[in-house]
């Protein structure tokens, strides 16, 4: 007993590593070892060279995932800053309303926005009603279609864990900064959103990365027209010639997700040093 | 002062207000629409509980949903257990290397697509298998339940750092140095702290593991169905109102329970009095806690134990999506019958596991993974033919098949099994143009021609699989649609490339909704789902165009070396059965495909019920000059060799992944790249201010 008594507290984290080994790292393995397999079944980077065909659908889903991911943040940040300022009661009340949307299954879910952007749709039905039989407002099908049912889909994913960080903050701070006299809107910039940038952090993450990847999405409210790459991916294992393409393509997504987490990660990283000093 | 503040409270009520209208107005209009008399979700024509009526008289719903909460409850429990212990070590690592790895590998499946996850779980699964050498497939609750707890643990941990982190760790340090042992500190001090985010955490993990399909889809196996996985194998055609009603109650349910929690759980005096709560009943918390957990184990025992439970001698059936008579609208339940049948006749409880796909591709793919058994599949035509070659299938026990005399002869010794061993065929059919007569000009369909009008822009539906796709243009292009000639291939890809512009969507499924609501004007599609269509919308009309394709799907037993004799026999009396009159008319109305069974077509009754359907039913399946053989034998799909099957996904890819010819330039793209540069601008800006300051301060 000299000295510093050695930590134990890590060792809480030994039961999830275990499981990470057996369950997260052994099947990437696979995935990696599939990718780099010919059609022969030996080592070759064919299935890489393939991916040249994919180039649009990479890009698109680049792009559409970016897109819903700042509208999710534009729109998710000011509802949960709203819920934050509300009596702890009705914080929970709304916190559970943005949450239960998520009950929906999102296959049934995406399908009901079909049903309701469609020409045919519960929307137009209305604005027939309204503006006369010839009008149409055309919704489905369209890129536009696509990053809605993203935004839809995934803005509880960044509501919450912006929520989760603002309901922590001191209110105290927020009346100091009240007291030396910075206004409501200079206290939000310069003291809440500072002290958020965690749950930013890990909104954008959420949203982003079932974003990039969907499939089932871009089928039903893109009409199969602006194929995503996670649709490719799908159909590269549904038909089981293009299985070590499909790899190959999941493969290169992790890597583009990963970078992109790194990135952010960095973010969180900066800015809870000196959150409180900006 | 004081009224900015409440200008800017109604402003932000009002925006709130905006985006939970927002949030709910689908959901809102599915609860509306799943009390609508009719299957329409675009007009309300009455009030009605039918759909609850439906889904209440099949238990199929309920088990699905019942086995859906039990996966969420547990994997949600596990998954915060882990994943709190986890959250606490990872915060406390002191090695900066060891914690970042922690936490990429952490976060790994929730950065991962849920199909890669899926689709490498499986692999690992099947992996294990080879290795202890197991005869049956190890998929099923215990490998759904180890994929859920995966996907839910990153997101427990996510919720919770954030919590560790905020937390002042002078805490846990006085707790320390006043003589706490780590799991004390852990339990008095960090515990109570960061209980609202375990709790989010938990409820997410439940949330999702209720929601997940993908994954499900690649670790559940054939023993069960949760509830997405129910809903994805019936919208092989389309999604039923009975589903809206599924997920209304379910909605319904989860409200009630979630407001009952926050009325009573609260005294208002909000979230410090909560916590200071949780301090004072700290015991009775842990004895709750552990109370719960103990009952969770014993339930995971139990589920084990009992789950498959020990019963009779099950046959495990895998067939396409509403492909069999399931007792709705009084009609005979097919698979309930046999059971009845089997039992009076052979004295013995048979138990039969019926499953669904939703294509030839998924079929083949569960079998040759080896992720399920079954002891009798669908395939199509070209399908047994692959399955036959690969030497998959077993073959059939004739002397059991008596009813095969039934089958009419054109429909036995086709090219997919010349030798009558492996197959019955169960149905057949033409794929067609459905066409819109109200909307379409008279005359504008009248052959393959009209998938490439202009009228039509917009309008047009192309099925969403290559074979089909390709055939469709190879029948309009005059070609063979088994040509093996590249150029030909890349002819047919020019014609779809080309109409790409003027389709307005890829659809399998999707097609009856489109064609009902009148949202789309002309489809190919099979005949038997025409007459489907017909009975929502009498403006509908098939066209047969002069060549298309003919398919057949058959009865098959897939090889298992795991199966019994026992069960091999029960098969070939369960499709001897299917091959009866009274199954096979039953069938046969339930799917409006043409039979090849000629106790189906000469029964009066059958005869009679299509032609209340539609009164031409009889001659669009069963056409009176046709010569079945010939046209088949011209037309139909054959096996593709390998290199050609490959040449054509490829070509499919490009064709889905590529911009329409003539399409407007796609402005996502630009979007995406202008908030690219102002969010690196804006990063830039706040580095170089915060590196300015810090430069002043010191």
């Amino acid at each position: 007993m000299t000295g510093r008594t050695r930590d134990a507290r890590p060792v809480a984290a030994a039961p999830h590593m275990v499981w990470a080994v057996l369950f997260i790292i052994a099947p990437l393995i696979f995935v990696a070892v599939y990718s780099f397999r010919g059609a022969d079944g030996g080592f070759s980077f064919e299935n890489f060279a393939a991916l040249g065909d994919y180039t649009d659908a990479f890009v698109r889903s680049a792009s559409y995932s970016l897109i819903a991911t700042v509208i999710c943040l534009v729109i998710g940040y000011p509802l949960a800053y709203a819920i934050s300022l509300c009596s702890p009661r009705t914080q929970r009340v709304l916190i559970m309303m943005v949450m239960l949307p998520m009950w929906i299954n999102f296959l049934i879910r995406t399908y009901a926005i079909m049903k309701l952007l469609e020409d045919t749709g519960f929307i137009n039905g209305t604005l027939q009603k309204i503006f006369g039989e010839d009008f149409e407002l055309h919704m489905i099908n369209t890129p536009g279609a696509v990053i809605f049912g993203m935004v839809y889909d995934y803005l509880p994913y960044m509501v919450l864990p912006i929520y989760t960080v603002l309901s922590k903050i001191d209110p105290k701070l927020g009346e100091a900064a009240a007291d030396l006299g910075c206004s409501k809107v200079q206290t939000l910039f310069r003291v809440t959103l500072p002290l958020s940038v965690s749950g930013v952090v890990s909104g954008i993450t959420m949203v982003f990365v079932p974003s990039i990847s969907t499939f089932y999405i871009s089928q039903k409210l893109g009409g199969g027209q602006y194929l995503l790459i996670g649709d490719a991916i799908e159909t590269a294992f549904a038909s089981t010639s293009t299985y070590s393409v499909g790899a190959a393509m999941s493969l290169v997504l992790m890597v583009i997700v990963l970078i992109s987490t790194f990135i952010m990660n960095r973010f969180d990283k900066d800015s809870s040093k000196g959150g409180v000093v900006i | 002062m004081k009224k900015t503040s409440s200008r800017a409270t109604v402003l932000s009520k009002s925006y709130s207000f905006l985006i939970y209208l927002l949030l709910y107005l689908p959901i809102f209009i599915m609860i509306l629409f799943s009390f609508n008399e009719s299957k329409s979700m675009t007009n309300f024509t009455g009030f009605s509980l039918r759909w609850y009526r439906e889904l209440f008289s099949s238990g199929k719903a309920f088990e699905a949903l019942k086995y859906s909460l039990i996966i969420a409850l547990l994997s949600a429990v596990i998954s915060t257990v882990i994943g709190t212990l986890a959250a606490y070590g990872i915060h406390y690592m002191r090695s900066k290397a060891l914690r970042s790895t922690v936490t990429s590998v952490t976060n790994v499946p929730m950065m991962n697509p849920d199909i890669v996850t899926g689709i490498s779980m499986l692999l690992l699964f099947a992996f294990v298998q080879v290795i202890l050498g197991m005869q049956h497939s190890l998929l099923g609750f215990g490998t759904l339940l180890i994929a859920h707890i995966t996907f839910n643990l990153p997101y427990v941990i996510l919720s919770v750092l954030p919590k560790l982190r905020q937390m002042d760790p002078s805490l846990s340090e006085a707790a320390r140095d006043l003589g706490c042992t780590p799991v004390q500190s852990f339990i008095k001090v960090e515990l109570p702290f960061i209980l609202p985010g375990i709790l989010s955490g938990a409820v997410m993990a439940f949330t999702l593991s209720l929601d997940d399909f993908v994954i499900s889809n690649f670790t559940i196996g054939n023993s069960f169905q949760t509830l997405p996985i129910l809903i994805y194998s019936m919208t092989k055609r389309e999604v039923t109102p009975d589903m809206n009603a599924i997920c209304s109650i379910v909605f319904v349910v989860i409200f009630v329970l979630l407001l009952l929690s926050n009325l009573t759980g609260g005294d208002g005096s909000g979230r410090t009095a909560f916590a200071e709560k949780i301090r004072r009943h700290k015991k009775q918390i842990m004895i709750g806690v552990s109370a719960l957990l103990t009952c969770v184990t014993v339930g995971i025992v139990f589920l084990f134990l009992f789950v498959p439970p020990p019963v009779e001698k099950t046959l495990n059936v895998y067939n396409w999506g509403e492909y069999i008579s399931d007792g709705s609208d009084g009609s005979l339940d097919t698979i309930e019958a046999f059971e009845d049948w089997y039992l009076e006749t052979y004295g013995e409880k048979v138990k039969v596991n019926y499953t669904t796909y939703p294509s030839n591709e998924d079929l083949y793919n569960k079998l040759s993974s080896g992720a399920a058994e079954y002891d009798v599949i669908f395939p199509s035509d070209y399908m047994v033919a692959k399955l036959r070659d690969e030497g998959m299938l077993e073959p059939l026990d004739f002397s059991l098949i008596d009813n095969y005399q039934y089958i009419l002869d054109d429909f036995k010794g086709l090219f997919y099994d010349p030798g009558e061993q492996y197959s019955v065929p169960y149905t057949y059919g033409v794929i067609g143009l459905i066409y819109n007569s109200a909307k379409v000009p008279d005359g504008l369909v009248d052959g393959w021609g009209a998938m490439r009008s202009e009228e039509l822009r917009g309008k047009i539906l192309q099925v969403n699989n290559p074979r089909d796709a390709f055939g469709i243009a190879m029948y309009d292009l005059d070609i063979d649609v088994n040509t093996t000639d590249r150029a030909e291939w890349d002819r047919a890809y020019d014609y779809l490339a080309k109409q790409k512009s003027l389709v307005q969507s890829y659809v399998m499924d999707e097609v009856y909704n489109k064609m009902e609501s009148g949202e789309a004007y002309v489809a190919a599609y099979y005949a038997g789902d025409f007459l489907f269509m017909y009975e929502n919308n009498e403006d509908l009309a098939f066209c047969q165009p002069e060549s298309t394709n003919f398919f057949i799907d058959a009865i098959c037993i897939p090889k298992n070396p795991a199966r019994d004799e026992d069960t091999y026999r029960i098969a070939n009396i369960f499709i001897n059965y299917l091959l009866s009159e009274e199954p096979a008319v039953a069938d046969a109305e339930m799917i409006c495909y043409a039979s090849p069974n000629s106790l189906v077509i000469n029964n009066g009754e059958y005869i009679e019920y299509m032609s209340e359907i539609h009164e031409d039913a009889m001659d669009i399946l069963y056409p009176e000059d046709l010569d079945f053989k010939a046209e088949y034998d011209k037309y139909c799909y054959r096996l593709l060799d390998p290199e050609t099957n490959r040449y054509m996904n490829n070509l499919w890819s490009r064709l889905k992944i590529e911009s329409g010819e003539g399409e407007d330039f796609d402005p996502t793209n630009i979007i995406a790249l202008s908030m690219l540069a102002v969010i690196i601008a804006a990063a830039v800006f706040f580095a170089v201010r915060r590196k300015r300051r810090e430069k002043y301060y010191s």
